[in-house]
């Protein structure tokens, strides 16, 4: 689609809500909240985050972290679903199982996927799909994530393309389903389950055992996660267990209810009138955050500033990124890092910034990727109601005196 | 010499044992509203996810409330009957409305 045809229907669906209802809100978007505090309540292996639960741990990076390319460990963001997650795995004795539609059923333990199969590494940005839920106006049910439910980070493990080779997949095998080990409180409640359809598996699909050049902490997926670089975080199942090939699509809530938005060109509804047909929400779309500064912060007058931040997509590359400090009036080029950590990684972008007037000053940031697409404003992005795939340009405002 | 191979030892155990025991997720008492309906909520929500879940949310409207907790309802199959549902929705409503209906 192209970006003016983007706009062009943005108009007519926004306008078709305002006039559709006098008394209920049309949905809008606008920045996501960005004053909450770190808590002080600290969790297993991290500092100090933002916490929306303990039962199951929410954590949320604060924006400073978003200076540089890779988000250390303590401090990248936790998500889980489910109120019972094991809290202790013995690494001796942890086996992953893959069966189903396989000529040989595997148990693998981590030490065999440690030596017995190519080791790769893969660096790529890790982001929920409700990541910047609180733009969303009316409020989209869910956690309401400010900025930081993303991070980024160097994932080593083995090639899940290579353990199904080594399991050996029917000729009817269609169908790759991932379990975590988190337990509902019920017997009943849906378990965290994922499919991937076969011909989504490339070679940067990867069964990650390491972080960042360290054991994966345990509220990130310890010992084992699946990596699926591009993909939103709801398909990177963690604390995998097993991995079950069929031949049919399964029915499951977190793939067929949770995770979806409108299946229509520009992905949006209004909050009377859901559009009836979903799809996954799948791939990331382009987006950037500004670490440096922050809201609120006061610069001085004719200081050196650089406004330093992260800009991403699904993979296609980030061409360039624009930095305003006129409220989106002009915008200039961003510098950018030389991206050798490849193209599923964070680029991190700087931009020197002498402020000459006092006052308020808004900065924005607005990512395109090689591919054309660009971050909308953030007024523009249009509503659904899951809270999904917000990507709007990103704006702090601080004051210069 | 002793120092130096326990130094070594406490190095290679360093790298892949960080889950060396129990893992302790911190407990949090969030600040929920008492108030009539409140044993249901303690009944029916505690069991599945914190009360960090529901002030998140904000104020918000009855249907809105009534759609959280039928999807607990329909699609967590969380055991609440017409009575729970009824309890649970008027509490959410009392303490976390915006006072609209819709």
């Amino acid at each position: 689609m192209e970006r003016r045809d983007f706009f062009k229907k943005a108009a007519v669906v926004a306008g078709a809500a305002a006039v559709g209802s006098s008394t209920l809100e049309a949905g809008t978007t606008g920045q996501p909240v960005d004053n909450r505090k770190v808590s002080m309540v600290t969790f297993p292996e991290k500092r100090p985050l933002i916490m929306y639960s303990d039962r199951p741990p929410l954590l949320e990076t604060p924006r400073e972290v978003f200076t540089s390319v890779l988000t250390p460990n303590d401090q990248f963001f936790v998500r889980w679903h489910m109120p019972d997650i094991p809290t202790y795995i013995d690494p001796d004795t942890f086996t992953i199982s893959v069966n189903g539609l396989v000529e040989k059923e595997l148990k693998i333990s981590l030490n065999d996927l440690k030596t017995k199969f190519e080791q790769v590494e893969v660096t790529a940005v890790l982001q929920c799909g409700g990541n910047s839920r609180s733009a969303f106006k009316p409020i989209a049910g869910g956690i309401q994530w400010g900025s930081g439910a993303m991070g980024c980070a160097t994932w080593k493990g083995v090639r899940l393309r290579d353990i199904l080779d080594h399991a050996g997949l029917k000729k009817d095998a269609k169908w790759i389903g991932f379990n975590g080990s988190e337990k509902a409180a019920y017997y009943e409640t849906p378990e965290f389950i994922r499919e991937l359809e076969l011909t989504e598996l490339d070679d940067n699909v990867i069964l990650a055992y390491e972080m960042s050049g360290e054991d994966l902490p345990y509220l990130n997926g310890y010992p084992l996660r699946l990596v699926l670089p591009g993909y939103y975080s709801d398909s990177w199942v963690k604390m995998l267990s097993n991995i079950t090939v069929t031949n049919k699509y399964k029915k499951l809530f977190f793939m067929d209810v949770a995770y979806r938005v409108p299946d229509n060109e520009t992905e949006s509804e209004t909050p009377e009138k859901k559009f009836p047909k979903t799809k996954p929400i799948k791939k990331m779309n382009v987006k950037s955050i500004i670490g440096y500064p922050e809201n609120g912060d006061k610069l001085s007058l004719k200081s050196h500033t650089v406004v330093r931040g992260v800009a991403f997509d699904d993979g296609h590359g980030i061409k360039e990124v624009l930095v305003s400090t006129d409220a989106g009036k002009t915008w200039e080029k961003a510098l950018l890092d030389d991206g050798k950590l490849g193209r599923y990684a964070y680029r991190a972008f700087r931009f020197s910034f002498k402020p000459n007037t006092l006052g308020k000053v808004t900065i924005m940031a607005k990512a395109i990727n090689k591919i054309g697409e660009e971050q909308p404003l953030s007024k523009d992005i249009l509503w659904n109601h899951g809270g999904y795939k917000y990507n709007g340009i990103d704006e702090v405002t601080v004051e210069v005196i | 010499m002793k120092k130096l191979i326990l130094i070594t030892a406490l190095l290679t155990s360093a790298l892949f044992a960080q889950v060396k025991e129990k893992i302790e997720v911190p407990y949090v008492a969030f600040p929920i509203k008492m108030g009539k309906g409140f044993d249901a909520i303690q009944t029916n929500c505690l069991m599945c996810h914190s009360f960090g879940y529901i002030i998140n949310q904000g104020r918000q409207s009855k249907k809105f409330w009534h759609g959280k907790v039928m999807k607990m309802v329909d699609h967590f199959k969380a055991p609440m009957d017409e009575q729970a549902i009824k309890e649970t929705t008027n509490y959410l409503f009392e303490h976390y409305g915006n006072g609209k209906l819709k």
